[in-house]
């Protein structure tokens, strides 16, 4: 299991000092005459994870299949690990990828599957049988390498996906939603194994998903897409502080909610108190604008309701959390 | 592995990678038991059609040349539908599957992928044609026209096979789902059998004639018609074989040189570098006008003389023949000029009668109706040996006339008839329907059996595999 803590460690410990592995220009693309895909650039490490967000219909499928040479960019270049993007056959042997709708052969199993795409990629039979098998293992199916993946729940199957995308031991590794109708434990495993894949393989990883909690307990780097353009892009905690910071959000007993809204709107740096999720105890509190770094109006609202003996079930600090950061800046692309 | 490593892997490896494709797709479509259920349904039919042959009443009179004709036309007509749907699920299927990304991200070549996925949809085509084999041979035992009834049936099967594959594969290349991909392929296919629908004079003279020679299946039906059932030369039917044969070059000519490259994870084809598209479109337009002129000139009629009238004799070496439904009968003929001067052209024709007053098609009889004699010096002779298929039980006459040539057209000249030979054909009792229940009962038999087989080992294995769970 992965603690938001190892990531932001990480994310501290890992400054981006190494020559990218993928570089990306004024990718564009329309689709007859609707673009999809404004004006995407960026730029990855080895061995960091980015996290590629936006709402649907933001571009984001459509970059990952450009980068992955499935669709021909309007305008634009990349280039993975050295090679441009003018030869798509010599980029697919550097990248792995997990699509969002990949289909299985059922009559397949496990292991013969993995052997099926390593001689793709040019090993003998034998060799891709022993790539294979290590792989099952990083992935923990070892034990139903001999299966149909007919048999395969949904999770082993995006295990096995996994594998595949590392058959060829990529430079840069796409996994579009891997998490998506897994259980959360499932989730879980399988965002322990993406960090797994980065930490010891040295690969880079792109990861999209819609799950923003997850993106920011394992990414390094993030770019937010809507309508067609970047909105945000950085390391995660930059994207962070992006956002506005001015209110806070308290979950008080429900017993508890007149009282506090009367002693909080009693407070000089409160605009506004409303009561949010009806008999949930939540309160969202409207704060003076202020520095984001500026902590005082928190901690006088704390004081209130501590002095009023107001027992506090939760404190948080709007703006602090991807998601807030997410919906902010989409909403705004859309206006 | 380093990029090196695998540049060198994939120049290495890139010109067999088809080879992985249908490895891959042979093991689909048959350990899968797709093809197997196709077989099996194609042999139960082929069994049952074999067996009525042998055994009814009614159809154990056609001829033996029919039957084998009947027989391969069934066996192609199959093999071009197995085609259809194989062909037609080969693209647009792996799309809908979401199986088709995973290989487009590989660095296999587009047409790598394409060219393993055709010979796979080949693959049903020879085991249906083995199939057929042993039941045409017992069916027409010891008839000559086996060897041969084959030997085109399989040629010409194959070019068709080759042509609605590629044909078929084409239309699911540009399909978004794969029920519009068969449902165009087997419209396509309604559209080819369309004219042979037509009413028998739409069908005859120059324009029927046409229209029939530019549809690669009806062409390939005459053909195998008239070299099996009615004797004639691949000579004389070689401009039949054209509609086939441009029609399989071209629609590989689209699929590999045109289509394949550009084949993306959407309907359709994407970009490439190269200038294909506009061979492969003027190909495609060219294809009809193409054929209709090659057929044109195959057809030119040939120049023939005229002359004056002689006195000619003729005879026959026999006087009555018996013989089963099937044999042949030969016999000859001697022309004599018994006129002092050289004779005008002649032409000798065999005829034949139902004593019992039945029509008789002597097309059907023989394979050679007429022959053409060039100006015999007084006093000459020539010799002419004919065949007779007997196809129909009964009693016939069989005569020969020789007919001078007229000398103008305000003249006419006095035909000559040899005597008659009496030839009674007995029922047919060639087909042994104890030879053909074993193979009619045991084909379609064994090939249940290898499905239901297949069938249990996959059931044993998903329970194996849910079982280490």
């Amino acid at each position: 299991m992965i603690s938001e803590n190892d990531a932001a460690a990480r994310r501290a410990s890992d400054p981006v000092t190494q020559e990218p592995i993928l570089e990306a220009e004024h990718l564009k693309k329309s689709y007859g005459g609707r673009p999809a895909l404004r004006d995407l650039s960026f730029t990855l490490a080895p061995g960091r994870i980015l996290g590629f967000l936006g709402p649907n219909g933001a571009g984001k499928t459509t970059s990952i299949r450009i980068l992955t040479t499935i669709l021909e960019p309007d305008e634009g270049h990349f280039a993975i690990a050295g090679i441009s993007s003018r030869y798509p056959e010599r980029i697919r042997a550097r990248i792995g990828v997990l699509p969002e709708s990949q289909g299985y052969p059922k009559e397949m199993t496990g292991i013969d599957y993995l052997v099926y795409f390593g001689q793709h990629y040019g090993w003998t039979s034998s060799e891709a049988r022993q790539i294979g098998w290590a792989l099952l293992e990083v992935v923990g199916l070892q034990h139903r390498a001999r299966s149909l993946i007919g048999s395969y729940s949904r999770g082993m199957r995006q295990r096995l996906g996994i594998a595949r995308a590392l058959v060829n031991d990529p430079a840069v590794v796409f996994l579009d939603e891997p998490t998506l109708g897994l259980d959360p434990r499932g989730q879980q495993e399988l965002l322990a194994l993406i960090r797994r894949i980065a930490r010891e393989r040295g690969a880079a990883v792109i990861l999209c998903s819609h799950l923003l909690s997850e993106i920011e307990s394992v990414c390094d780097d993030v770019v937010i897409l809507s309508v067609g353009q970047v909105v945000a892009r950085g390391s995660v905690t930059e994207v962070i502080g992006q956002a506005r910071g001015n209110g806070v959000r308290i979950q008080v007993p429900l017993s508890a909610v007149a009282e506090a809204e009367q002693v909080l709107e009693a407070l000089p740096d409160v605009i506004r108190v409303v009561p949010k999720g009806q008999g949930s105890g939540w309160i969202q509190v409207e704060l003076l604008d202020g520095a984001p770094e500026d902590n005082t109006a928190n901690n006088a609202v704390l004081e209130a309701l501590i002095q009023a003996t107001i027992p506090i079930l939760t404190f948080e600090a709007e703006g602090s959390r991807l998601q807030e950061v997410f919906l902010q800046l989409t909403e705004e692309a859309i206006r | 592995m380093s990029e090196a490593a695998i540049a060198h892997r994939g120049r290495m490896d890139r010109a067999g990678s088809w080879r992985l494709v249908l490895a891959r797709e042979l093991a689909d479509l048959w350990l899968g038991g797709k093809a197997l259920v196709l077989l099996t349904l194609f042999s139960i039919l082929l069994g049952v059609t074999a067996y009525l042959m042998a055994t009814n009443n009614e159809l154990r009179l056609i001829p033996i040349k029919e039957i084998a004709y009947l027989m391969l036309k069934l066996t192609v007509a199959f093999g071009i539908f197995m085609s259809l749907i194989i062909g037609a699920d080969s693209i647009s299927g792996e799309r809908e599957r979401g199986t088709l990304e995973g290989l487009l991200l590989t660095p296999t070549s587009r047409r790598q992928i394409v060219i393993g996925k055709f010979l796979a949809a080949l693959s049903p085509w020879p085991p249906a044609f083995v199939i057929a084999i042993p039941l045409i041979a017992v069916l027409c035992r010891d008839s000559q026209v086996v060897s041969w009834a084959l030997l085109w049936g399989g040629i010409l099967g194959t070019i068709l096979v080759v042509g609605v594959t590629g044909l078929a594969m084409l239309v699911s290349f540009w399909s978004s789902s794969n029920r519009t991909s068969i449902a165009v392929s087997l419209i396509i296919y309604l559209v080819f059998l369309l004219p042979t629908q037509f009413p028998g004079q739409a069908q005859t003279g120059a324009f029927g004639d046409l229209l029939q020679k530019w549809n690669p299946l009806e062409a390939s039906n005459v053909f195998l018609a008239k070299a099996i059932v009615n004797n004639r030369s691949v000579e004389e039917m070689a401009s039949w074989l054209l509609a086939p044969i441009l029609f399989a070059v071209l629609t590989l000519g689209l699929l590999f040189l045109y289509a394949s490259p550009g084949l993306r994870l959407e309907p359709g084809r994407a970009r490439t570098r190269a200038n294909w598209g506009r061979a492969a479109s003027f190909a495609s337009i060219a294809w009809l006008p193409i054929t209709l002129a090659l057929s044109f000139a195959m057809t030119l009629p040939t120049a023939a003389a005229t002359s004056s009238e002689s006195p000619v004799q003729i005879a026959v070496d026999r006087e009555w023949a018996t013989a089963r439904t099937g044999d042949e009968v030969e016999f000859t003929t001697l022309v004599t000029n018994a006129g002092s001067e050289t004779s005008p052209p002649l032409i000798v024709a065999m005829n034949i009668i139902n004593l019992q007053g039945e029509v008789v098609d002597p097309e059907d009889w023989s394979p050679q109706r007429t022959q053409s004699i060039e100006p015999l010096a007084a006093g000459a002779s020539i010799e002419h040996t004919w065949t007779i298929d007997a196809i129909l039980k009964g009693d016939y006459m069989v005569y020969m006339v020789v007919v001078p040539q007229p000398a103008g057209p305000e003249s006419t000249s006095v035909p000559v008839a040899s005597s008659g030979i009496h030839l009674t054909v007995t029922p047919f009792t060639r087909i042994n329907p104890r030879g053909v229940l074993p193979l009619a009962v045991g084909i379609p038999l064994g090939l249940t059996a290898s499905t239901a087989l297949l069938r249990w080992r996959r059931r044993r294995a998903i329970a194996a595999g849910e079982g280490e769970a």
